[in-house]
C-alpha cells in the first residue's frame, strides 16, 4: 500500500500547501510561504516525507490550454508528434503536457487532445528544487482545474456543459468541462473580495462569451454553471445567472461537498484547498506538465518498490510454502509416532501370543501338513505278502520255473515293481519250446489279478530285429541257458 | 518506465536476490523434509501392516496348535518329529529278526539326508536310508520279519525296495537251512530342523 500513500502539493505562485493523503486518511501538513522561511519549513517536511511519492497541483494564472484534433498515430510516432505540437504551441515553455481525451467518430477518426502549459513558472523552481534536493519521487505536476474535473466526478454532476467557478485563496478559478473532461480554464485574480459577486457573475458571462467565440462551447449550448466557495461569497452570484436563461446555476454546499469527499465537515472548513487535492489524489494521472528529468526519481522509486515488493512477495510465497511443507511433515512425523506406537502394541500383543507357544520342530502352520505327511507315510507301505500272492500262483502253475533272484521295489501310490530273474528247470536245446514255456509263464502272470503290466527285460534268445544274436549248436544244453528276465507292475 | 537505475538500485536487487535464495533453499529444504517424512510414515505404514499380519498369523498359528497339538506330541513320542534315534532303529529290527525267529542279520545306516522335495512339500522332512541283509529259510520270513518290524518301530519307515536271491541252485530241502538272502531297502523318516526346533 506504499504506492498508495503520497503527498499532495497545492502550489501557487504565493503559498504552497501539503495534504499527507492515504485512501480513507488526510492529514493537513501545512502552508508554507514562498519565502526563505517558508522554504526551509518546505523542505522539513519533504525531508521528513522525502519516501512518499509527489503529486504537485500548480494554481496559476499563468497556465494555457488547447484544444487539438490531430491524426491518430500510436506508440513513438504519435510521443514526436506531441513533442512537435506542444514545441509549436508552447514554444519554450518548460512545463507542458498532452491529453488523448477522445476519438473522433466521424471522419478520418483523428485524436482530441487537450494540451495545456504552465507559461511562466519561475515561481515553481524554489519548491521543485527542494523536492530534487531532496531526492523526492515527484510523479507529476498538473494543473488544478484537473483536479477539479475530479472533483465534478466525485460529486456526480454529469453535465455535458459544465463551468465551475471555484474560488479559492480570494481567487476565482473557472473551468470549462465538457462531458466531464477539461477543455479550458482560467485564473481571475483579485484584491478587492467585497466586489467579488457581481464580478463573478461578469466573468463568468466574459468566459461564456470567449468560450462561445473560440467555438470551444456551442452557442445553442446552455451552460450549467457550478459555484463553489467555501468562503460564501459567491451565494449572491447564483441570483444573477439564473436570470439570465443561457445559464443555469448551482451552488455546491461545503457539507455535500464533504460527503462526495468523505471529509470531516469540521477539517473542510479548516482547509478547504484539501478538497481538489483529495479528489484527484487516488486517481490515474491524465495531464502531466512535469519534465521527463524531474521524474527521475520517481522511476527509481517505482522500481525500487517494484523490487522491494517482489522481494516481499518471493519471501512470502517462500515462507508460505515452506511453512506450509515443514507443517504437513510435522504431521507426518506425528502420524509416524502414532504408528510406530501401533507397531510397538502390536509386536507386544504378537509376543505374548508366540511366548507361550510349545518348542515345535515345524512351524506352527506346518502342523496339520506334518500330520498329514506321517499318515500318507503311513498309509499303503509295500505289501510283501501282497507281491507274493500272485507270483505264488503262477509259479504253482509253472513249476518248471525256477526263480534265481527277485527285486521288490516299491513305487509309491500303492504299486510296486517287481523284478523277476528265473530259469527253466529243465533244457533240452529246443529254444522254440523254452520260449513257448516262458510265454506261457508271462500270459499267466498277465492274467493274474493285481497284475497291472508285465514286460519282459531279457529272454534266452532276443529274436529282434536289431539285436545281435549269439550262440552255438555244439549239442550240449545247459538249463542256465533259458535265463530270463521279466519285470511287472502289481497294485497292492 | 524508462530504463531501469541499476546503479541506485542495487540494494533492492539485492534483497530480491537474497529472498528468492532464501525462498528456494527453504522450500527445498522443507520439501525435502516433507519427502523424507512421508516415506518414513509408508515405511511405518508397511510395519504396521506387518504387524498385523504377524498378529494375525500369530492367532492363527495359536488356534492351529491348540488344535494338533496332541497328535503333534504323539508323532513326538513315537519319533517322527525330533533327531534320528538310531540305537532305537538298531534295537527294533534286531528284536523283529527275533520276533520271526530268524538267523540274525547285518545292517548298515547312511547319513541323514533331506527327502525329496515332492514329498518333504515344504516341511524339513529328512530321511535315513537302512539297508538290512539276512538269510531266510523261505519268502514269506520276509513278509513276518517286516510285520514285526513295523510293530516295534520307533519311527515311520517305508520298504524302499527287497532283493530275494536264492543261495543254492539245488531244490529247497526241508532242513532247517537258510536257502535265501534277503538284501532290503528302508528308508526312516523324521522331521527336525538343521538348527534345531523352531518355535
Amino acid at each position: 500500500m506504499m504506492l498508495d500513500h503520497r503527498l499532495i502539493l497545492l502550489a501557487t505562485p504565493r503559498q504552497i500547501g501539503v495534504l499527507d493523503w492515504r485512501p480513507g486518511r488526510m492529514h493537513w501538513l501545512g502552508e508554507f510561504a514562498a519565502s526563505e522561511a517558508g522554504l526551509t519549513a518546505f523542505r522539513a517536511v519533504v525531508a521528513r516525507h522525502a519516501q512518499l511519492p509527489v503529486l504537485l497541483v500548480a494554481d496559476t494564472v499563468d497556465e494555457d490550454y488547447r484544444s487539438e484534433i490531430l491524426p491518430h498515430v500510436q506508440g513513438h510516432a504519435r510521443n514526436e508528434l506531441l513533442a512537435r505540437k506542444l514545441k509549436q504551441v508552447f514554444r519554450n515553455a518548460r512545463f507542458t503536457g498532452s491529453w488523448r481525451q477522445a476519438r473522433e467518430t466521424a471522419g478520418r477518426r483523428d485524436d482530441r487532445y487537450l494540451l495545456a502549459a504552465l507559461t511562466d513558472a519561475d515561481w515553481l523552481t524554489p519548491w521543485i528544487s527542494v523536492l530534487h534536493r531532496e531526492r523526492v519521487p515527484l510523479y507529476g505536476i498538473t494543473p488544478l482545474a484537473l483536479a477539479c474535473q475530479h472533483l465534478l466526478s466525485r460529486l456526480r454532476l454529469q453535465e455535458p456543459h459544465t463551468l465551475l467557478a471555484y474560488r479559492l485563496n480570494n481567487r476565482l478559478r473557472l473551468s470549462y468541462y465538457h462531458n466531464g473532461l477539461l477543455r479550458f480554464s482560467r485564473l481571475i485574480s483579485s484584491d478587492t473580495p467585497a466586489q467579488l459577486p457581481g464580478n463573478a457573475a461578469d466573468e463568468i458571462a466574459k468566459t461564456q462569451l470567449y468560450l462561445t467565440g473560440q467555438r470551444i462551447l456551442p452557442r445553442e449550448a446552455r451552460l450549467h454553471v457550478l459555484l463553489l466557495d467555501p468562503s460564501g461569497q459567491l451565494d449572491g452570484t447564483q441570483a444573477q445567472l439564473n436570470a439570465d436563461p443561457a445559464f443555469s446555476t448551482r451552488l455546491i454546499d461545503m457539507a455535500s461537498l464533504g460527503r462526495a469527499l468523505r471529509i470531516p465537515d469540521s477539517f473542510l472548513a479548516a482547509t478547504p484547498e484539501v478538497a481538489p487535492l483529495a479528489a484527484i489524489a487516488g486517481e490515474p494521472l491524465q495531464l502531466n506538465l512535469a519534465p521527463p528529468e524531474l521524474l527521475q526519481h520517481h522511476t527509481e522509486f517505482r522500481w525500487r518498490h517494484g523490487l522491494n515488493q517482489a522481494a516481499g512477495i518471493v519471501a512470502a510465497i517462500g515462507l508460505t510454502l515452506t511453512a506450509a511443507y515443514w507443517l504437513h511433515a510435522q504431521d507426518l512425523r506425528d502420524q509416524v509416532q502414532l504408528i510406530q506406537e501401533e507397531v510397538q502394541r502390536g509386536d507386544a500383543r504378537h509376543a505374548a501370543i508366540v511366548r507361550n507357544f510349545p518348542a515345535l520342530a515345524t512351524r506352527p502352520d506346518q502342523l496339520g501338513q506334518t500330520l498329514a505327511l506321517a499318515t500318507q507315510l503311513n498309509r499303503s507301505p509295500l505289501d510283501v505278502n501282497a507281491l507274493f500272492l500272485p507270483l505264488g500262483q503262477a509259479l504253482a502253475a509253472h513249476p518248471e520255473v525256477i526263480v534265481k533272484t527277485l527285486m521288490l521295489q516299491d513305487m509309491a501310490d500303492g504299486v510296486a515293481e517287481i523284478t523277476l530273474d528265473a530259469r527253466l528247470s529243465d533244457f533240452d536245446g529246443n529254444y522254440r519250446a523254452a520260449m513257448s514255456r516262458i510265454d506261457s509263464f508271462v500270459s499267466r502272470l498277465a492274467a493274474t489279478p493285481g497284475v497291472t503290466a508285465v514286460e519282459r527285460v531279457t529272454s534266452p534268445v532276443d529274436t529282434a530285429s536289431t539285436a545281435t544274436l549269439t550262440g552255438k549248436t555244439t549239442g550240449e544244453t545247459k538249463p542256465e541257458e533259458t535265463r530270463f528276465t521279466l519285470s511287472l507292475q502289481v497294485r497292492t | 518506465m524508462t530504463r531501469p537505475p541499476f546503479a541506485s538500485l542495487k540494494t533492492s536487487i539485492l534483497l530480491l536476490l537474497a529472498a528468492s535464495v532464501l525462498s528456494a533453499a527453504g522450500i527445498f529444504w522443507s520439501h525435502q523434509q516433507d519427502t523424507a517424512a512421508r516415506a518414513d510414515l509408508q515405511r511405518q505404514q508397511a510395519a504396521l501392516n506387518a504387524a498385523h499380519a504377524r498378529q494375525a498369523q500369530g492367532r492363527t498359528e495359536e488356534r492351529l496348535i491348540a488344535q494338533h497339538l496332541d497328535a503333534y506330541h504323539a508323532l513326538i513320542a513315537r519319533g517322527f518329529i525330533g533327531e534320528e534315534n538310531r540305537l532305537a532303529w538298531i534295537e527294533a529290527v534286531h528284536l523283529a529278526n527275533q520276533d520271526a525267529r530268524l538267523y540274525g542279520l547285518t545292517y548298515t545306516l547312511s547319513p541323514r539326508a533331506a527327502a525329496p522335495a515332492a514329498l518333504a512339500g515344504g516341511l524339513p522332512l529328512k530321511q535315513t536310508r537302512m539297508v538290512l541283509k539276512m538269510p531266510l529259510l523261505v519268502e514269506t520270513d520276509l513278509p513276518r520279519f517286516l510285520d514285526a518290524l513295523r510293530a516295534r518301530a520307533p519311527g515311520l519307515f517305508r520298504v524302499s525296495n527287497c532283493r530275494l536271491a536264492r543261495i543254492t541252485d539245488a531244490p529247497p530241502q526241508p532242513v532247517n537251512r537258510p536257502e535265501l538272502d534277503v538284501e532290503c531297502e528302508l528308508l526312516w523318516f523324521t522331521v527336525a530342523n538343521d538348527t534345531g526346533t523352531t518355535r
